[in-house]
């Protein structure tokens, strides 16, 4: 069973909040899918390569060129917070 | 005359001999779904004006129906995907009021060849899960039985177009997402080979394995979508330079194959599913077909490889819900850290957590070589098998999913049990293939049931050819009550 720290640990690291019945059920959740994958240790491995998907005849290049977007003004209405053309956050240094 | 019913096909007719009007189909369409989706809850946004609008400017065309492949085909798309100027909420509170500020590259050249978008369609939260029972917009029901899931995570998709809702959808594959719900909805639905088609302008799950796809009720409108829809896009770096044959015209070629039985991997399916993926066998054997018996031997790790590297790689894609550029924010943050860690713990639902919290537990300090890179070690000799296997036969086959549709909130509580649902079609993501799932029968409680025909990267038109002949023995399939205005 993971612990708690074990689990707040990971949700930290996600950058996640979770409620204290949130804590508690992923403590089981996690466990339960974890203990599963450990059948993963059965098959043997060595240096195998990573899957290449894409067949390499067909590997695209292009040039490494900035291209305008068109709607800008669509991409800044989905911010939360805008102030002069920026996206507002709250304050992270703190005046002394 | 009733719209609803109707193939891509039977509309192309009927435009060419001049029978109705674009109009009058999307008309139509736009009429079940405000009679219809009270029920199944698979449309999120409709906007009937917009969309009459469309159809209406195509009326003043009527004579390049042969020049538009899609004339005035009414589509639904997975609220996974950008269309400029619709919403794109993934399913997710997250992305709840997001507009999309430009349009995905296969929504657009469907659009460019006369298809007509009738809506956004309902699907799991940033497409995880199997029953579409994770989108924080409601459960979508199964046309065939209101009582059960449609499938997932593309459920919104599957259900809109048995349902009459739409003539043919799009959705995205990452672990089965396409091919189990159009089994569990009795529809033809297709995973493109890895790098088909483009993913510019999809929310990214997991970049190694997400794809996108039709779903149909004919093998014949998946390959017109497919021939209109791929092909390389400068925009999706993974995206294949290889030409797109006339999938179309390839259908009817006389041919036989020869098609791969794994028969340790069919252990534990529902004795009805298993009956009727054996009468799929003899079927293409009275084709002329042959069927050999042939060895998976990994796929059986499939779950654990799927559930470490999606996982993973979703950790990382979903790093940018953090309330910063788009998307929830809380109303409560003191600091940044507070902002990040609060927006996301509030907006992004159970599901969704659990993965990134596993993900993040596999790529992180000390776990990463026993966990990641296994898994990748794993993937790798499922591909392998693959590749023997094709060595001896032309497809490998399978039922697309071990039971038909599950009741909703059956399988809700144990993760494990869920992910069982996909345990045919994850190893196919994970080796990159095409993989498509055809109607094959209707069990005893009246549910569809479907089988998966796997084949070699890229060889989508033998997919195609093979169901089509399959499609020919087995005759038309019926469709739900509700398709029909009933029920």
């Amino acid at each position: 069973m993971l612990t708690r720290e074990e689990v707040l640990k990971i949700a930290k690291l996600a950058r996640l909040t979770l409620t204290e019945d949130e804590i508690v059920f992923y403590q089981k959740q996690l466990t339960r899918v974890l203990g599963h994958i450990e059948d993963l240790n059965q098959v043997q491995t060595s240096k195998e390569a990573f899957v290449q998907h894409v067949p390499s005849d067909a590997i695209p290049f292009r040039e490494d060129r900035a291209q305008p977007f068109p709607n800008h003004e669509g991409l800044m209405g989905n911010a939360p917070a805008v102030e002069n053309g920026c996206f507002l956050l709250p304050t992270i240094v703190e005046h002394s | 005359m009733e719209f609803g019913t109707q193939t891509i096909q039977e509309l192309l007719e009927g435009y060419q001999a001049k029978q109705f009007k674009p109009s009058e189909v999307i008309e139509g369409y736009l009429k079940n779904i405000s009679e219809r989706d009270e029920k199944l809850n698979s449309f999120l946004q409709v906007r009937p004006e917009e969309t009459l609008a469309n159809a209406k400017k195509l009326d003043g065309r009527m004579n390049e129906v042969n020049q538009l492949p899609l004339f005035g085909i009414p589509i639904a798309i997975k609220d996974n995907f950008l269309v400029e100027g619709w919403q794109a909420t993934a399913g997710s509170k997250v992305l709840s009021g997001y507009v999309s500020p430009y349009t995905a590259t296969s929504v657009q050249r469907l659009e460019s060849m006369g298809a007509v978008i009738v809506g956004k369609v309902n699907c799991d939260e940033f497409a995880m899960g199997s029953s579409n029972e994770n989108s924080a917009f409601g459960a979508v029901r199964n046309p065939w039985d209101l009582e059960r899931v449609p499938g997932g995570s593309s459920g919104g998709s599957s259900a809109a177009v048995a349902a009459g809702l739409a003539t043919v959808s799009l959705g995205t594959d990452t672990g089965g997402s396409i091919r189990q719900p159009a089994s569990l909805c009795g529809l033809v639905g297709l995973k493109p080979t890895y790098g088909r088609v483009s993913r510019y302008g999809i929310v990214a799950y997991a970049s190694s394995l997400d794809q996108v796809g039709p779903f149909s009720k004919t093998v014949w409108d998946s390959a017109r979508v497919m021939e209109v829809m791929a092909g390389f896009d400068d925009r999706d770096a993974t995206s294949s330079k290889r030409s797109v044959p006339k999938y179309t015209e390839e259908l009817s070629s006389k041919r036989t194959f020869t098609l791969g039985v794994s028969r340790s991997w069919l252990e534990g399916v529902d004795p009805e599913v298993g009956k009727s993926f054996e009468a799929v066998l003899e079927a293409f054997k009275k084709m002329g077909g042959k069927v050999i018996d042939i060895d998976l031997p990994h796929t059986r790790y499939s779950l654990s490889t799927y559930y470490l590297i999606a996982p993973s790689e979703a950790s990382s894609n979903l790093a940018r819900y953090d309330g910063v550029h788009y998307g929830y924010r809380t109303p409560s943050a003191k600091s940044s850290e507070d902002l990040y860690s609060r927006s996301r713990g509030e907006g992004i639902g159970r599901e969704v957590k659990l993965r990134i919290m596993l993900g993040t537990y596999a790529l992180s300090a000390g776990y990463y070589d026993a966990f990641y890179l296994k898994a990748n070690q794993v993937r790798r000799k499922i591909q392998e098998d693959f590749e023997k296997a094709f060595t001896q036969c032309d497809f490998v086959v399978s039922p697309t999913s071990p039971s038909t549709a599950f009741k909703l909130g059956e399988k809700t509580d144990d993760p494990l049990k869920m992910y069982l649902s996909d345990i045919f079609t994850l190893p196919v993501n994970l080796a990159g293939l095409p993989g498509l799932s055809v109607p094959c029968g209707l069990d005893s409680k009246n549910l569809p049931i479907g089988f998966q025909l796997i084949g070699k990267p890229f060889c989508e038109s033998d997919l195609f050819t093979a169901a089509y002949q399959y499609e020919k023995v087995r005759g038309e399939f019926p469709l739900p009550s509700i398709a029909k205005g009933k029920g």
